[in-house]
């Protein structure tokens, strides 16, 4: 499969922030270029007294592809986890559009919530539903008829790559699949800061290449700021402006990609080569039980 | 010193799980005021837990009534007071059985399903995913359930009185020889209202009890699928239990 045949036309505006009010409609807001998307300051978050997230500070700015990397159980998932709401931090700020998120009601938050897509690790298919259901989620919870959110959502699938599948429910999918399903569902709403959450663990190195293409395509197209949490360094390479390394909790390095490719810093070089041999220490059970501590979800949001 | 830990570690982990329950309802009180109410849902959730249990229900009472009257059969045969057989089958089926059998058959049914439903979409990350869709968890999976559970329960335990009494009918008037007039008359001579309606009011108390219990550990359950299997345990044994507690608090209340 040719990546380029995944990519039809695609004609997504880019969303200049959404509120929705009751009854469905819909009232644009616009806000300031200059203003970071995302803007962290003084991040802390800890877990039964252990540090995952230490100062973590950071500024996304608007149409910017910023890739987080680091260890497996280095905290990305949680500082992801933190900026999307479902984790409160200990301390320090989250701000989205120059907003702090965490100060408002829940109500006004989810009337904000359009603004974001998020493509999840597992894809979070919703099991009960079909796939145009799933991709149409969001229009489905507006006042928008069904026929026209799955006109929508077919278009969606077929950016992604996947046509003709609106009928099948996701337990009927490959991985790669329920992948471009989450993505198209990510971007239905048509977002204008989109978080991928480890978008080629579990592909295969073809699958991951066609995912690669389509969200740097979908970058392009849609001109919206995106967080990527990622290991793979062809995704970074592709795809990111710019990378951030998370390391025992902190932002070892925050640099543009073309910096990154040409850095001497030996840890992140090691990182980058994927050697066993360097100077990144590797606390494997320090790791997993910071993995396990994050799972906890009695304090969900 | 080792025992002291130990005590202060379950005393620490049965506030933090009993912690979850007063946090739930705290949630859903606070949503009850506003729309939206997602009404399809909590139609869909009144047919899985009412339609759908419906069986489990009646047949868990048709068979107590009958048993009930083979036993005070046997009591009441001694004392040659045979039938008052009809007045305890009733009585007891619309003050006690009814209500905690059901109960307890729903706590196992649908209680066992909300937690293995919510927390299985807990660790696939299908209850974050609705967050970032715009879509307030608490509002979409929880208040539906809860709701249908509180409003079904009166309603399953209506029909397995119902059927409990036909069961204890049958025994008595076709196994046991009874007179079919005098048991149809005793059935209802020396019942009151409030026999009728504490039976409804229990079944709504439970019916709360396995939603908000159920719904708790499944939305914040943790750590995988056995962190699903634990939550369903959980969920039906603390469902079930506390449904005993409360039946003997609300027996003791309302017929001091």
């Amino acid at each position: 499969m040719s990546a380029d045949s995944l990519f039809g036309p695609t004609q997504v505006a880019p969303n200049c922030g959404k509120i929705i009010k009751p009854g469905g409609e819909i009232e644009t807001l616009s806000y300031d270029q200059t203003v970071p998307k995302i803007s962290l300051r003084n991040v802390h978050k800890s877990f039964k007294g252990r540090k995952i997230l230490d100062d973590i500070s950071m500024d996304i700015m608007p149409g910017e592809s910023h890739v987080v990397i680091g260890l497996s159980g280095a905290g990305k998932s949680v500082l992801i986890k933190c900026i999307l709401g479902l984790l409160r931090p200990d301390s320090g700020t989250i701000l989205i559009n120059g907003e702090d998120w965490f100060h408002m009601s829940i109500e006004e938050r989810l009337k904000r919530m359009p603004c974001i897509g998020v493509l999840f690790q597992g894809a979070a298919l919703f099991d009960s539903m079909s796939v145009w259901e799933n991709v149409a989620f969001v229009l489905l919870q507006r006042s928008i008829s069904r026929s026209q959110a799955r006109q929508q959502a077919d278009q969606m699938l077929e950016m992604v790559g996947l046509p003709g599948i609106g009928d099948k429910m996701p337990s009927e999918l490959s991985g790669g699949m329920k992948k471009r399903v989450g993505l198209a569902r990510a971007i239905c709403h048509s977002p204008e800061i989109i978080f991928y959450d480890e978008p080629l663990t579990g592909l295969d190195p073809v699958m991951a290449d066609v995912i690669t293409l389509l969200l740097k395509r979908l970058h392009e197209t849609m001109n919206a700021t995106s967080l990527t949490i990622s290991h793979n360094m062809k995704l970074v390479q592709k795809f990111s402006d710019q990378v951030s390394m998370l390391y025992e909790g902190k932002i070892y390095a925050q640099i543009s990609q073309q910096e990154l490719q040409d850095t001497k810093d030996p840890l992140l070089r090691q990182f980058m080569e994927g050697r066993a041999e360097g100077p990144i220490r590797f606390g494997y059970e320090e790791a997993e039980s910071k993995r396990s501590a994050a799972g906890d979800n009695r304090e969900a949001v | 010193m080792l025992i002291l830990q130990s005590i202060g570690a379950a005393v620490e982990r049965l506030a933090h799980a009993f912690g979850l329950y007063p946090l739930m309802m705290g949630k859903v009180l606070a949503r009850m005021r506003k729309p939206p109410w997602f009404f399809s849902h909590i139609l869909r959730q009144c047919e899985k837990v009412g339609v759908q249990s419906l069986p489990v229900a009646l047949l868990t009472a048709v068979f107590t009534g009958m048993v009930m009257a083979l036993q005070s059969w046997v009591a009441f045969h001694r004392f040659g007071a045979e039938s008052m057989i009809a007045t305890v089958v009733s009585l007891s089926i619309l003050r006690e059985l009814g209500p905690v059998l059901v109960g307890l058959m729903v706590a196992g049914r649908v209680g066992a399903s909300f937690a293995a439903e919510l927390g299985t979409m807990r660790v696939t990350e299908q209850i974050d995913a609705l967050w970032t869709l715009s879509t307030d968890p608490v509002r979409y999976l929880i208040m539906p359930r809860l709701l249908a559970v509180i409003v079904m329960m009166p309603l399953l335990v209506v029909l397995a009185d119902a059927v409990g009494m036909f069961g204890g009918y049958v025994i008595s008037v076709h196994v046991l020889d009874q007179n079919p007039h005098t048991y149809i008359r005793n059935s209802y001579e020396y019942l009151e209202l409030i026999d009728f309606y504490s039976g409804l009011l229990k079944a709504a108390v439970f019916g709360f009890i396995i939603g908000l219990v159920s719904c708790a550990e499944g939305y914040y359950c943790a750590g995988g699928a056995a962190g699903v299997g634990k939550a369903t345990t959980r969920a039906v044994v603390i469902s079930a239990m506390s449904i005993l507690i409360a039946d003997y608090i609300l027996t003791a209340w309302i017929f001091q």
